[in-house]
């Protein structure tokens, strides 16, 4: 019976609860009654009350063992606070100067002893049963007894049955008051008719006088249980807006692994965006410098046609059609015919013609055949690093900076832009050759941007050397347009470019790149105009 | 503990007239209320306490005196205890020491809270305890008596159990 309400009072608090805060969200009018019944279709998800009850419940055997626990304590206090009464007020029984110990000093200790100990155990040994709270109720009330015994009656100690009642309101259950009320009435009823004097102080008294005794222990039972049904209630709520945050928890925490997850794939996909434009920025420096190179080709393949159009094969082709025709008599046409006289001279004078062209063309040929090469070295260049990706192997930092700049030369000559290159000793450096590349040919690709527009001297310094703390430090140093204040620390931010063309993939991927092997990738500017320097900080061994 | 609570003391046989011999001090024209009590008997702090309800109740009708017993062989610090002060802090109360209990004897005085009541005349009207039992404050037939001859209600002689300690 008990355990029946014990798990349906919790969820008839739970539902009723559930159903005002759902009609307060859905702003409906409100009953006027709070007792009416509740509207099924206006209930909270099963789930909800369930874990709701659970809470009550939890909650309720909690206050239920820690009281046994309080009452446990109080109990041992109760029983030397006994045995210390009946020392103090009564420790000895006399006949003239003889005496020995009194008969209270012996009932406190051992039938205080027995009406705490078997309570004291099962709180110690079964908390939070029922069984427990009813008898620590019966053994409590017993204490006020004896302790008014011990007192010799004194009204006083009967407000220990008083203060015992508020005590086991702590179970927050009307119950136990219930015992312990019983075993008031039934004390004062029995004793009031087989012993007056010990209950009332009187040889005899109405069989009715215990009725009055009880009465005022309900009458504090009453506003006790007015109490407990109020603590109860709320207790229901808390537990009930428990359940509630603790499902807006669950959600939340879904979301928030939903969201991460939905970040870690766009992070991924950003990592491997940036790493295709750091080599379609390779790529695109690689096709760039090639366009350059072409172009001299082209020039070269022109004036070597523009060469080849000045042969004069018609005077040659005239003076073959003239020795064709006196073929029959060459001595003669060649001492005696006027033209035949002229004609050593003529082909003297056209084969210096002819050779003029010839070395013009050669050297063209050679500046071809170089720019040619030079475009191989590109290509193989590119083909190498992009080969490179995630092996770690020992590189020279001299090489890895003058391959950077040789994929850009064309592109820096043709913009005019002087290259210093500062490269103190150094040791290998162990990492990945294309990540560094990558950054590298972009900084550089960077800075010559950075240049096209600035008046004067356009320079450009690579520098690398070694830092404090023993890392390697390659600083691109350019006298450009510089960056504005403003744009400092977002410079490195996925999407901000302040190029007309510009994706702003370059410098957050060059970023994001650093961060992989284990570096950093700064940047400094004293503000527009006066220059940049990004440095790239590597570990020498990643 | 009830059969020790319960169980009175012997009230001996107390002379039914004034003893002419006795220390006590006798106030004629007035009821006078004589205590004998065992100054370290825990039973008589009740007896006290219904001492004092009984000047409340009946101030101006009777003289009250306490007589505490002091064995042979003990001196005064042995007697004056906290209930000897508890008893001299009664007002009107006339607190003294009875060396040997001659006087215990005198009035056949046998159990600590022995009350005996004498009327104007000298006449025993009252003897017996004024608690219910040992150590119990409370109502009791005791004081009950004593306060009906003190208010001239009856004439009765009355007589009630005691409960305490025994003196000697």
């Amino acid at each position: 019976m008990s355990a029946l309400t014990a798990t349906t009072l919790p969820q008839n608090h739970a539902l009723q609860q559930a159903t005002a805060l759902l009609r307060i969200a859905a702003d409906e009018p409100r009953p006027q009654s709070s007792a009416t019944s509740v509207d099924p279709s206006s209930l909270p998800d099963f789930a909800l009350q369930q874990r709701a009850a659970a809470l009550f419940t939890a909650a309720e055997n909690d206050l239920h063992r820690h009281t046994d626990q309080l009452f446990a304590r109080l109990m041992i206090v109760q029983w030397l606070a006994g045995i210390v009464a009946a020392l103090w007020i009564s420790p000895l029984t006399w006949i003239g100067d003889s005496s020995q110990i009194h008969v209270h000093v012996w009932a406190a200790v051992l039938l205080g002893g027995a009406i705490s100990g078997f309570p004291v155990w099962l709180a110690w040994h079964h908390p939070g049963k029922a069984v427990t709270r009813h008898v620590i109720a019966v053994a409590q009330v017993l204490t006020s007894a004896l302790l008014i015994h011990l007192t010799g009656g004194r009204i006083e100690t009967h407000f220990h049955i008083f203060g015992s009642l508020a005590f086991l309101a702590f179970y927050r259950d009307w119950r136990v008051l219930a015992t312990a009320t019983v075993v008031v009435a039934a004390d004062h009823l029995f004793r009031g008719l087989y012993w007056p004097q010990s209950v009332f102080g009187v040889l005899t008294a109405s069989s009715w006088r215990w009725v009055e005794h009880a009465g005022w222990v309900l009458f504090e039972d009453a506003i006790l249980i007015v109490a407990i049904r109020r603590m109860l209630q709320e207790m229901s709520e808390i537990a009930l807006r428990r359940a509630t945050l603790e499902g807006s928890n669950v959600e939340i925490e879904r979301q928030v692994v939903e969201r991460t997850a939905e970040l870690t794939r766009t992070q991924a996909e950003l990592l491997e965006t940036s790493r295709l434009a750091g080599m379609a920025e390779v790529a695109t420096s690689v096709l760039h410098n090639v366009g350059n190179v072409l172009n001299s080709v082209g020039v070269s393949a022109e004036l070597a046609t523009s060469k080849v159009r000045e042969f004069r094969t018609g005077s040659l082709k005239n003076v073959a059609e003239l020795l064709q025709q006196n073929s029959a008599d060459l001595p003669a046409f060649l001492t005696t015919d006027p033209r035949g006289k002229m004609l050593p001279d003529y082909l003297l004078k056209l084969a210096v013609h002819l050779a003029e062209p010839q070395v013009a063309i050669l050297q063209e040929m050679e500046m071809l055949q170089k720019n040619i090469d030079h475009i191989k070295e590109i290509v193989a260049m590119q083909q190498r690093y992009a080969r490179g990706t995630g092996v770690v192997e020992a590189l020279s930092v001299a090489d890895l900076v003058e391959d950077s700049i040789r994929i850009n030369t064309a592109s820096f000559t043709r913009h005019e832009v002087n290259v210093a290159c500062e490269i103190a000793p150094l040791p290998p450096l162990k990492t990945d050759r294309h990540k560094v590349m990558q950054i590298l040919v972009n900084l550089l690709s960077n800075a010559k941007h950075a240049l096209d527009h600035s008046e004067g001297d356009r320079l450009m310094t690579v520098r690398a050397t070694l830092n404090q703390v023993g890392q390697l430090e390659i600083a691109v140093i350019d006298n450009g347009t510089g960056i504005a204040p403003e744009n400092i620390d977002r410079i490195f931010s996925h999407g901000f470019t302040t190029k007309k063309m510009g994706h702003g993939f370059g410098l957050h991927s060059g970023a994001l790149a650093a961060k992989e092997l284990g570096g950093t990738l700064k940047a400094h500017s004293d503000g527009p105009g006066l220059g940049a320097t990004f440095t790239l900080t590597l570990p020498l061994e990643n | 503990m009830a059969q020790y609570s319960q169980t009175a003391g012997a009230t001996g046989n107390p002379p039914a007239q004034w003893p002419e011999t006795s220390r006590v001090q006798r106030d004629p024209g007035q009821s006078q209320l004589i205590l004998f009590l065992h100054p370290r008997c825990p039973c008589s702090r009740a007896t006290l306490g219904e001492l004092e309800q009984l000047v409340a109740h009946c101030r101006g009708l009777f003289s009250a005196q306490v007589w505490f017993i002091q064995p042979e062989g003990m001196d005064e610090d042995w007697s004056k205890t906290d209930l000897w002060h508890a008893a001299a802090a009664i007002p009107g109360v006339q607190v003294n020491v009875d060396y040997q209990g001659e006087e215990a004897l005198r009035f056949q005085a046998v159990t600590s809270g022995q009350t005996l009541l004498y009327d104007a005349s000298g006449g025993l009207v009252f003897q017996g305890g004024i608690t219910l039992a040992r150590s119990h404050s409370g109502d009791n037939p005791g004081r009950d008596a004593i306060e009906l001859l003190l208010k001239q209600k009856t004439t009765l002689s009355a007589s009630a159990p005691v409960f305490g300690c025994a003196l000697g």
